[in-house]
């Protein structure tokens, strides 16, 4: 096969871009899955006051400013090495349960969970939450419209604003809450709850009890044996605000738990010339390509990894579920990329579970929310769960709290490297010679990623501009012999 | 958001830190020097549900956003209807837009407003983080708040 060199200028400006290669047979020889990077952030932060961070940073993302936001606090507790009081903790906690809940339901319904309720030979124009009503029902749009307005009003409660929190800082939260507002969010809690128990249902009645799904989620052309990595806490149950990362080998086995201030000790980046992102991967086993297995660093930072690295769940009724899921699937850990679906509304069941206990807390009404930083700042990482990976910022500053350095992680990124694989394995699997590449096709590659949740940047500008994804067919000299958009 | 206060409502939508995004942000906020006496002004960035819970129960919206469509040049103002939309699917694997937003609420019975003006500015593709608007789009804003005072003279004479 004729190597194709990519001329750097063609390196991706703007929204997604898979460009696949065929060989002289019509098989697929290589991919490449291109997104834009997010630039700039450390020469943007340098020079600022840390403390300035948690509410900046909630700017990065429109859709998931909460996750930017509790990382960003937590480094900075840790630049100024101090920790939350008890209330102080479990408010932000509460907090970021609660976003969760909403976040995965966003997803579920409105985003990557209509490919399987609507199902993957839909057409494009069916496959949105429209459809999902449409092949539900209409309670379940007004229950999502519902869920969203019920998790924002307690957001705002906690966070001081709806969209960009402000509340959290070094050393805790800026504002507590009183017992009326407290018995408010116990009874939205409650309705999260049961919303996740229905999404469960919803989930068992539309896709497990659909043989051709489940045989879809275990297909080998959307199956990946890579290492898998979230946060767990002090019993290794999956935590989305706090503890130490835990990777898993492609067995299950432990490979390593570290704490967030050690993350430069396990994770490196790898570059590559067609690409302005790189390539998170686990140093010790080192940059092998994009390639699966044991011997390849590649790791995985989604909802399933999180459920695969970790013991269980901490509250009861998401355990039953994840329970379920591993004994359906045949055991830990599992592989199939289409099975985060699954692994996000037990994440969802979870998250509301752990928001109702936080709320019925003795403490979460206490007045003491926040310990007074007195030590002089250095340097310090805050690690939380994202919805879509595991978030690393990473400050260094002055010893006046100015910042002199500012590193980031975000969720996807974590993914990058795993996405470009599944792309891969999907376009293999579907692209033999003499297919007709279709819109059909395009949709099945498109669920390898869409189940990852990407964030491809974080313009929130919502009109319709440039189509998200373009797909390029080249021939074995590089010219384009088919494009689709979407 | 604060209660309603006026029928008619101006959304400017855009990112504050990724530079021309902000544009729409930047146009609402001059237009509420004139208006605010007559119309609810937002700056928000939000999408999907958000803008859906926002836009219940106002009856005139103008909507005020950046836009990349690698079609026009950086500048050009689009000026859009709520049914221009209807056609579009879903575009984002990380967000509902607009489309599926006006889609839903008429299918919720959500109290939506009748009317609905959007104005999109074309921008080169934002990702890098900047508070700045470029020097292409800072000269073309007195444009849009132009468009925009247009269309809100309209609605509260």
């Amino acid at each position: 096969m004729k190597q194709i060199k990519i001329d750097p200028i063609t390196r991706l400006e703007g929204h997604g871009k898979i460009d696949i290669f065929l060989n002289d047979d019509g098989e697929v020889a290589n991919t490449y899955f291109q997104i834009p990077e997010l630039r700039g952030f450390e020469q943007f932060c340098v020079g600022r006051p840390v403390e300035e961070m948690p509410r900046i940073t909630t700017r990065i993302c429109g859709v998931c400013p909460e996750a930017h936001h509790m990382a960003s606090a937590k480094a900075c507790d840790a630049v100024y090495h101090v920790q939350p009081p008890p209330t102080g903790k479990k408010l932000r906690e509460l907090l970021y349960n609660v976003f969760y809940a909403g976040d995965h339901t966003t997803h579920f319904y409105a985003l990557g969970g209509p490919d399987f309720v609507v199902g993957p030979d839909a057409p494009k124009a069916q496959r949105n939450i429209l459809g999902v009503i449409a092949k539900v029902g209409l309670e379940v749009g007004g229950k999502v419209i519902e869920m969203r307005k019920r998790t924002q009003e307690v957001i705002k409660t906690l966070g001081g604003k709806q969209t960009h929190q402000v509340t959290s800082m070094p050393g805790g939260v800026s504002k507590g809450i009183n017992e009326e507002e407290r018995s408010k969010i116990e009874e939205h809690c409650k309705w999260f709850v049961d919303f996740g128990k229905f999404t469960i249902q919803v989930f068992n009645d539309i896709v497990l009890k659909n043989k051709s799904y489940v045989d879809l989620i275990l297909s080998d052309a959307y199956s990946m044996k890579i290492y898998s990595m979230g946060l767990v806490d002090e019993k290794n149950r999956v935590n989305f605000y706090d503890g130490k990362v835990r990777v898993t080998d492609p067995d299950g086995k432990e490979f390593v738990k570290y704490s967030p201030h050690e993350y430069l000790d396990v994770i490196a980046e790898h570059v590559e010339p067609w690409t302005y992102l790189k390539f998170p991967f686990l140093k010790k086993i080192g940059w092998k390509g994009l390639v699966e297995g044991k011997d390849s660093g590649i790791y995985r930072a989604t909802p399933l990894s999180r459920l695969n690295v970790a013991d269980g769940m901490p509250t009861p009724a998401a355990q039953e579920e994840y329970d379920r899921m591993y004994k359906t699937l045949g055991g830990k850990p599992v592989h199939a990329t289409l099975a985060t679906h699954w692994a996000r509304i037990i994440e969802l069941l979870g998250a509301a579970e752990m928001a109702l206990d936080l709320s019925r807390d003795p403490e979460i009404t206490g007045t003491n929310i926040r310990t007074i930083p007195t030590a002089v700042p250095t340097e310090g990482v805050g690690i939380v769960e994202a919805p879509r990976g595991t978030l690393t910022h990473h400050y260094v500053t002055d010893e006046r709290g100015i910042l002199k350095k500012a590193n980031l992680i975000v969720g996807t990124t974590n993914n990058y490297a795993p996405i470009s694989l599944s792309i891969n394995k999907a376009a293999r699997g579907l692209i033999k010679k003499g297919t007709v590449v279709s819109d059909g096709i395009l949709n099945m590659i498109e669920m390898a990623f869409r189940a990852y949740d990407p964030c491809f940047g974080c313009a929130t500008h919502s009109l319709p501009g440039q189509m998200p994804l373009v797909v390029n067919i080249r021939n074995k000299s590089g010219e384009i012999i088919e494009q689709i958009k979407r | 958001m604060s209660a309603r206060q006026h029928t008619v409502l101006v959304l400017g939508l855009g990112n504050d830190i990724l530079g021309d995004d902000a544009v729409g942000l930047h146009a609402a906020r001059e237009l509420g020097k004139e208006f605010q006496r007559k119309a609810d002004i937002v700056e928000a960035a939000v999408s999907g549900f958000e803008i859906m819970e926002i836009l219940e129960g106002y009856e005139k919206v103008l909507l005020i956003d950046a836009v990349v469509t690698n079609r026009h040049r950086p500048g050009t103002i689009l000026e859009l209807t709520k049914e221009q939309f209807r056609n579009v699917v879903a575009i984002s694997p990380h967000y509902m837009g607009l489309p599926d937003v006006f889609l839903l609420a008429e299918k919720m019975n959500v109290e939506f407003p009748t009317e609905i003006c959007i104005l999109g500015m074309e921008i080169m593709p934002p990702y890098e983080l900047r508070e700045e608007l470029s020097p292409d789009i800072r000269s073309a804003l007195p444009e849009l708040i132009s468009k925009g005072k247009d269309v809100l003279s309209r609605w509260t004479a």
